[in-house]
């Protein structure tokens, strides 16, 4: 997130896009909730009537995958009405005329049209965005989560950028993370082009300063993304880019469990069986860790100390609460004593001390001192030496490139769009009471009651075509496979949408899904894929 | 709380959440979703002591399985074994169904008010019942039949989805032969099927009802609805019009708060309620 | 019994001769500011704090979030096969405690729970294990905190009986009053402690209880609400507000006079597993869920409403007073809004709101 958690409350208009707030994030959703009883406008953009939708002022709900053309369209009525942010624009920006220029072509009947939003509600959102001073945007996997998830991400900017709604308290771009952690992860350089703090491998001065700090020679060029991993071994047909990857011998799987969230589960199943040697840490025996050759018990939150960094970079302390439970061993105590059986002295004698090694090495993070982290709660990165506060909003004075730049981009179809054989879009998605391929929550008795089986939610008019009724077992299908849910009709999806979870894993949503990906972030398209849906077998 | 004084200090040591070892003596299977189990306690000298009233309720649990409840379908009077109806529909009837004889299950109880056999003394009285809600009623008919001088007329209105799906119909001539008038009506026949098709509402009597006349009704919620306003537009009193109510539970006794409906809990106010204590009819 | 006064500088002296033949429990601020109640065992190291409001009640220390209740095995009679089934009970043990710096709305849900689990058709022997032997020593709120509505619900902030000893503090020393034999027993125990109370004591005492009744922030009709809900069920409001809960179950858990509960078989092994109670909330959807999946009540629109119709006009027609006992705590955890405060206020402004459409249409 550019700004903090806690500034929503103050914003006058909050804009969410692909992001079902109220079941996601919770306490976000709270701070929303107050601005809007405080007379903040909420502007949702989601496919789907969510709670959060019933909430706003505006609801664009539109065609999936059509964020890039309803923004456009909204820039357009913004440059149109002349509410942009000139003084921003020449100050602060760059490749502003680029952007102009493509927004000039934008047909706005075209717009309405293609996006499913009426043209009138696209200029009242823009105006009702442009207008007010206070305006942030909160986005989720609902952007994320295409193959056109870098652009779409783009566009939001170029909005931001262009009513100069961004590098000042109240306002922003805020994604919102999924993990209490998976911010922490990326700063940590779990990404396959970067060092710990977003320093780059490419960067001949980096990669000495780690060498020297680690005492080993480290490679200069990017590591292999997820995808590249769990689709190694791609079917006979698969892409000359899968192809040339290179051929991966063993894995170690930490706390993840790519055999059920990971897209096109066929393809996942078969690389991981043709690996030499799997070795998988969990805190559950997962569907992945089954198929390793070697299982390390691993330690829960409770039962470890360090930090997690959640979507407002805030880098919080957590305590250890019981001691690991049988022969369980926090990650940390995993990879230094696999480390030292091969040779390599890795020994810190507390999750402090490796702190105290990254604040030494990584610049956002020179300040995230553990006693510093003790006595507040929790400092928010860049936070770059002992005496820095933290930073709650980012690029107030400018951008880490400098200015910022527009990047003007252009609808994208969806890599699967329908077809008279798969008819319905497929959305996959969360569900409130289940985190992930559920193997946490559906073991919590009360979660597993509110949510005991698959769901498929499906439009009323497209049940009554398919002669289905409430609770029916449905079967689902994709050109990569099938699985069954039970019913669940609902207004709430629009007809020719589908929304499924992937919780269960007796419905192994990721059957159905693609693995193409979004080409500079490699995030697949979860969020759409072609289905057909009959009736399943009995229950 | 109305005087702020803590509560009286009753002494008992008893346990009650603590099941009790029934085994199962004999299944009795009514059809192809339904058994009827009748049961005894292990503990003989417990056995020997047991008593209930028609219209109360058992929690039985199953290994794993949890506890659900489930009204008696026999008569307190039967002296070998009280009987428990239960038809499959969840996780935990499923797994009772698949025992045999010989087995163990866990009961608790008995709990809940019990039909008012006291006060129904004398009274002609009408039962009707729609699908499993028979269950709870058969305890009453037997009870009615050991102690036929004490009642008036009984008569017996039962309908189900189809025939196969009837219970009881080993007691339908016995019945029958003791002076109940027994009238059945399915929702859908099956070729074979020589009876009544139709809703358990259209067999309700056409005559106005007198004083002396009561109805107890069990069933799907809604069809308890329609019944009962169809015995009142027949002028039977709200006090006379009595039913027993079904919801999920979890400790029988009045505490955990699942059965709370319409501000009383079923489980220790019920199950058995008559019209006029009921507020109103819709959510059953 | 008349009351005494006990000298501030006392009081940890006193609370360390009760707390040789009791476990202690008092209201402990740890060191991420979050004040608790909590076991102390070292006096020198841990001070009660009685300035801020603890963010639980003493619930959890009768009816705990999880417990669990027996045990059960399963086997097969080696001559025949037949399944073979027991359970066995698994009662908490029971320790001698004082409770100390409780405040009223948290006694007054301790004497709500004690009728529920101890009152009932049955008493629940676990909960009764955990509450024997108990002794309380409950202090006024001088300064009702920014949430508390206990004067509305007529639970606070004073006591006038049900505790052991109640506390009142008057400056540099406390006003002591006794009810129960608990509290009689510890003033013929530790006669050092108190001396009697003079007449600026007295004087003192009154003017505190005198203040703390115009400190309170909030102005909550409750008597109204429960008079509005005898009358009619404001369907709307409870869909509207219904709309805006979050499914958390944070205002069930935190409440002291929510006693709703959950019990689930817990598999260990094959042949064995536990029977467990856990925590539940009404305003769950699967609450009233039955088996074949039909669910008596509509939570789009009933989620909160037996809720608040539980603790507003249930309980009042039950026990002769609403179950709420204002202690504030749900204002602060509700992430929807839909706090019982706001609910009160929300029926009486719909009230007010109608008074003045029929006084327009006239």
């Amino acid at each position: 997130m550019t700004n903090s958690i806690n500034e929503l409350d103050h914003a006058q208009v909050i804009l969410v896009a692909g992001s079902n707030t109220t079941e996601a994030h919770p306490q976000v959703a709270r701070r929303i909730f107050h601005a809007v009883d405080n007379g903040a406008a909420l502007i949702v953009i989601d496919p789907r009537r969510t709670r959060l939708a019933d909430k706003a002022r505006i609801h664009l709900q539109l065609r999936p995958g059509t964020d890039i053309p309803l923004i456009n369209g909204m820039m357009r009525c913004i440059i149109d009405e002349n509410l942009i942010d000139d003084l921003f624009l020449s100050m602060r920006t760059e490749n502003y005329f680029a952007l102009r220029d493509m927004l000039l072509k934008v047909d706005l009947e075209e717009t309405a049209a293609l996006t499913g939003v009426p043209r009138k509600l696209i200029a009242r959102a823009a105006r009702t965005y442009a207008r007010a001073q206070r305006s942030t945007i909160c986005y989720c996997l609902g952007v994320t989560q295409h193959v056109c998830g870098t652009a779409n991400v783009e566009t939001y900017a170029n909005l931001a950028m262009l009513t100069g709604h961004v590098e000042q308290e109240f306002t922003g771009v805020d994604p919102l993370r999924g993990q209490n952690n998976v911010q922490g992860a990326c700063d940590m350089g779990a990404l396959p082009a970067v060092f710990p703090g977003y320093q780059s491998v490419a960067d001949p001065r980096i990669k000495k300063k780690f060498e020297q700090a680690w005492g080993v020679e480290l490679p200069a060029t990017p590591g292999l993304t997820l995808l590249d991993m769990t689709h190694n071994r791609g079917a006979a047909s698969g892409s000359a880019l899968q192809k040339a990857l290179p051929r991966l011998r063993a894995m170690f799987v930490m706390g993840e469990n790519p055999m059920l969230s990971d897209p096109d589960l066929h393809q996942v199943e078969k690389t991981l069986k043709g690996l030499d040697f799997l070795v998988v840490s969990d805190l559950f025996l997962t569907e992945t860790a089954r198929l390793a050759d070697v299982v390390l018990p691993a330690a829960s939150f409770a039962e470890k100390s360090g930090t997690v960094t959640n979507s407002e970079r805030r880098v919080q302390l957590m305590h250890r609460a019981i001691a690991p439970i049988g022969d369980s061993r926090p990650d940390h105590r995993i990879i230094m004593s696999l480390a030292r059986r091969m040779d390599f002295a890795m020994d810190y004698e507390s999750p402090a001390e490796i702190m105290e090694e990254i604040c030494l090495l990584t610049p956002i993070y020179g300040g995230m001192y553990h006693d510093r982290l003790a006595s507040s709660h929790g400092l928010q990165w860049p936070c770059t030496d002992r005496a820095h506060a933290g930073t709650p909003y980012l690029h107030k004075y400018s951008f880490t490139r400098g200015r910022g730049r527009f990047v003007p981009a252009s609808h994208v179809e969806p890599a699967e769009p329908v077809d008279a054989d798969y008819p319905l879009m497929l959305i996959t998605g969360r569900r409130y009471h289940h985190y992930h391929t559920g193997t946490m929550s559906r073991l919590c008795p009360t979660l597993d009651r509110e949510e005991p089986r698959p769901r498929l939610d499906m439009h009323p008019d497209d049940a009554a075509a398919l002669q289905l009724r409430q609770m029916d077992r449905v079967r689902v299908s994709s050109r990569r496979g099938s699985c069954e849910f039970n019913l669940h009709i609902t207004p709430r999806t629009p007809p020719g949408t589908l929304y499924c979870d992937f919780h269960f894993h007796e419905a192994p949503t990721n059957k159905l899904t693609l693995a193409t990906a979004d080409p500079t972030a490699r995030c697949p398209e979860f969020k759409l894929c072609a289905v057909q849906v009959r009736k399943g077998g009995a229950g | 709380m109305r005087d702020n004084l803590p509560p009286r200090i009753r002494t008992t040591n008893r346990n009650p959440y603590l099941p009790r070892q029934a085994v199962i003596r004999e299944i009795i299977h009514e059809n192809e979703l339904v058994n009827t189990y009748i049961l005894s306690f292990e503990d003989e000298l417990y056995d020997h002591g047991f008593t209930y009233k028609p219209g109360q309720f058992m929690m039985v649990s199953v290994p794993h399985g949890g506890e659900a409840p489930i009204s008696f379908s026999s008569s307190p009077d039967k002296r070998d074994g009280f009987a428990l109806t239960i038809r499959r529909s969840g996780s935990l009837t499923n797994a009772v169904h698949a025992l045999g004889t010989g087995d163990i299950i866990g009961l608790r109880g008995p709990y809940g008010n019990g039909f008012p056999m006291e006060r129904l003394r004398g009274k002609n009285l009408l039962f009707v019942a729609g699908g499993i809600g028979m269950a709870p009623l058969r305890g009453v008919i037997e009870y009615c039949l050991q102690h036929r001088e004490a009642y008036g007329s009984l008569t017996i209105l039962y309908g189900s989805k189809s025939p196969a799906e009837f219970s009881f119909t080993r007691d339908f001539d016995r019945w029958e032969q003791a002076g109940c008038c027994l009238r059945l009506t399915v929702d859908a026949g099956d070729g074979k099927w020589r009876g009544r098709v139709g809703l358990v509402t259209a067999l309700l009597p056409e005559n106005e009802a007198t004083a002396g006349d009561a109805a107890l009704v069990c069933g799907p919620g809604i069809m308890i609805r329609f019944v009962i306003e169809g015995l009142e537009s027949r002028g039977y009193t709200p006090e006379n019009i009595i039913t027993t109510l079904e919801r999920h539970m979890k400790c029988g006794i009045g505490v955990c708060g699942h059965c709370h409906f319409q501000g009383k809990l079923i489980c220790t106010d019920g199950p058995v309620f008559s019209r006029d204590q009921l507020s109103d009819l819709t959510n059953l | 019994m008349n009351p005494v006064i006990l000298s501030k500088d006392h009081l940890v002296p006193l609370l360390r001769k009760i707390s040789r033949s009791r476990r202690l429990i008092a209201p402990l601020r740890n060191e991420h500011g979050d004040t608790i109640f909590s076991e102390i065992t070292d006096l020198d190291g841990a001070v009660p704090d009685l300035d801020n409001q603890a963010q639980n009640s003493l619930k959890p220390f009768f009816f705990p979030q999880t417990e669990k209740l027996s045990s059960y095995i399963i086997d097969r009679d080696p001559v025949n096969g037949a399944l073979r089934y027991s359970f066995h009970a698994h009662l908490p043990e029971n320790r001698p405690t004082l409770y100390f710096g409780v405040r009223s709305c948290d006694m007054f849900g301790l004497m709500y729970t004690d009728m529920i689990f101890l009152g009932g058709a049955e008493r629940d022997i676990y909960y009764e294990q955990r509450r024997k032997n108990a002794v309380f020593i409950t202090i006024g709120c001088n300064h009702p905190w920014k949430n508390c509505f206990c004067n509305a619900t007529r639970t606070g902030p004073f006591l006038e009986m049900g505790f052991d000893l109640q506390l009142t503090d008057i400056g540099n020393r406390f006003f002591v009053e006794a009810d129960r034999a608990g509290g009689m027993k510890i003033l013929r125990n530790y006669p050092q402690f108190f001396r009697p109370v003079t007449e600026e004591d007295r004087r003192a005492q009154f003017q505190a209880a005198l203040e703390a009744r115009g400190l309170f922030r909030r102005l909550v009709h409750v008597d109204l609400a429960v008079k509005l809900l005898r009358e009619q069920e404001p369907e709307s409001l409870f869909a509207e507000l219904s709309g805006r809960c979050r499914d958390c179950g944070g205002c069930a858990f935190l409440c002291p006079t929510c006693t709703c509960f959950n019990i689930t078989d817990r598999q260990l092994d094959e042949d064995g597993g536990e029977r467990i109670r856990s925590w539940d909330a009404c305003t769950f959807s699967g609450f009233s869920l039955m088996a074949g999946n039909h669910n008596p009540v509509d939570c789009s629109t009933g989620r909160i409403r037996r809720r608040f119709l539980h603790k507003l006009k249930h309980d009042t027609a039950k026990h002769g007073r609403p179950s709420c006992v204002g202690c504030g705590r749900c204002v602060d955890i509700c992430f929807g809004g839909v706090d019982i405060v706001r609910f009160i206020n929300s029926i009486s402004a719909l009230e007010e709101e109608n008074g003045r459409e029929e006084n327009h249409e006239r």
